[in-house]
């Protein structure tokens, strides 16, 4: 059972296929989420300064997408981002775990609240408000903190795999693929934490999925770990 | 602040715990020093060399229609992976491995030979061959076999993340796209089976093709 958990381990009752089934108006409709998402961050020039650090490349657009729509995807990232950092927050300020499971969550804590602070900074006064959260009482126990995670660091890799042809600017692409990595690595250094020698690997496939934003929006609403 | 390195390098100082016999620091420190002009002065005719890469690229049919930026990128990943499919076949052949070590070769392995195969049938005609390799005394131990992974993998991520801004078809955009969270997955796994932070730093850095291309070129694995 342990071999396949997916973001659709929090989909008991088949609530994600259900949203899936109206996703555009799921989008729109999704509060303080995307409304915001207007017009050209002001803090783009930001990400161009960051750039070439990532990619060592030149700001140039790319085909298909806007500028408009990179704003959209910025702030579905960051959303993500200040979900996961008020996680591993909560499971730090719990006091209970030591050693790797420690590592591990302080670590990931310090880089999810790094990316939370970049990609604030590169939408400006375009960027979504943070959310407030419940967790629900997963960060108590190592075992449900662990698991906990491990959804959620696949979920991050799924979603800015699945975001990254659709950025227009590489101005934007340069931080999404720096972090695209990222996700990547947490991913497998939690399942390694998890199932060390059995039969759920920390890269459990030679390719990985993306998924749409509105299948990770979907999936990350009926873990109802978002509040407002 | 610390993600913001121009020139961004694999961890050379994680590396120098795991180098026994200071080999692969040495090397290391070589590509360091390599400027680009160098390498490709030395590696005119090398199989890595810019030579090889573009001349798999006019007889393409399967990707006629792809970008020849693009072709080259695809190429340069193949080589890469050939690279990595050999070391981890050569190490399980010779390295002893055991435990989580064997595990992860084995497995990882596996996706090297299939990104090899994707690749490959992505490029058609155009695909550049495989060349051969002399992996040294890094495939004979299990400790030479994770201090060499660990930088193999690093570079691959760097590899991969230094080229998508240049990528301009969406298929052979979202094909790297597809494989370069897996390399991280490699090298976090590693990294945490060799004791040292799966996951260094908040943003990945990258590297250039021109650097990748030295590093690996200083390494002496390609022989041909």
């Amino acid at each position: 059972m342990t071999d396949h958990l997916t973001v659709v381990e929090f989909d008991d009752d088949e609530a994600v296929a259900e949203a899936m089934a109206g996703l555009d108006e799921a989008g729109a409709t999704r509060g303080g989420l995307f409304r915001r998402a207007g017009a050209v961050a002001g803090g783009l020039g930001v990400a161009a300064a960051i750039v070439p650090g990532f990619l060592g490349a030149t700001a140039n657009a790319r085909e298909g997408g806007s500028k408009k729509e990179d704003v959209k995807i910025l702030n579905f990232a960051l959303t993500l981002e200040y979900l996961e950092a008020a996680f591993y927050a909560e499971a730090v300020n719990r006091g209970v775990y030591s050693g790797s499971v420690l590592n591990f969550a302080q670590v990931v804590a310090s880089h999810e609240a790094t990316h939370v602070a970049t990609l604030k900074s590169v939408l400006g006064s375009k960027a979504v408000a943070k959310p407030s959260f419940d967790f629900k009482g997963t960060t108590k126990k190592w075992s449900t903190f662990l698991r906990t995670a491990k959804v959620l660091e696949d979920t991050g890799v799924a979603a800015y795999q699945g975001q990254a042809p659709r950025i227009h600017q590489n101005a934007v692409l340069g931080p999404a693929a720096a972090i695209l990595a990222v996700e990547a690595r947490h991913a497998a250094w939690v399942r390694d934490l998890l199932y060390a020698g059995k039969s759920v690997k920390p890269a459990p496939e030679a390719f990985s999925t993306p998924q749409s934003m509105s299948a990770i929006l979907a999936a990350v609403k009926k873990t109802g770990f978002i509040k407002s | 602040m610390t993600f913001l390195h121009r020139e961004s390098q694999v961890d050379l100082t994680d590396v120098v715990a795991f180098d026994v016999d200071g080999a692969l620091q040495e090397t290391a420190e070589e590509a360091r020093r390599q400027s680009r002009r160098m390498f490709l002065r030395r590696s005119g005719g090398a199989a890595l060399g810019g030579a090889a890469l573009v001349a798999g690229m006019g007889s393409s049919t399967a990707m006629a229609a792809t970008p020849k930026g693009d072709v080259a990128i695809a190429n340069f990943a193949l080589t890469l992976e050939y690279l990595e499919s050999a070391f981890y076949a050569g190490a399980l052949k010779h390295a002893g491995l055991t435990g989580e070590h064997k595990r992860l070769a084995r497995t990882v392995h596996q996706h090297e030979a299939a990104h090899v195969a994707a690749l490959k049938k992505m490029l058609g005609s155009a695909a550049v061959k495989r060349p051969s390799f002399d992996f040294g005394s890094s495939v004979m131990s299990q400790s030479a076999f994770t201090a060499t992974a660990i930088k193999l993998e690093d570079t691959g991520v760097q590899a991969y993340q230094g080229q998508a801004a240049f990528i301009k078809s969406q298929a052979v955009f979202k094909a790297a796209l597809s494989i370069h969270p897996v390399e991280a997955r490699h090298a976090a796994w590693i990294r945490n089976i060799g004791g040292m932070a799966p996951a260094p730093a908040a943003f990945n850095p990258a590297l250039t093709k021109s650097q990748v291309l030295a590093a690996v070129g200083a390494t002496g694995f390609i022989k041909a």
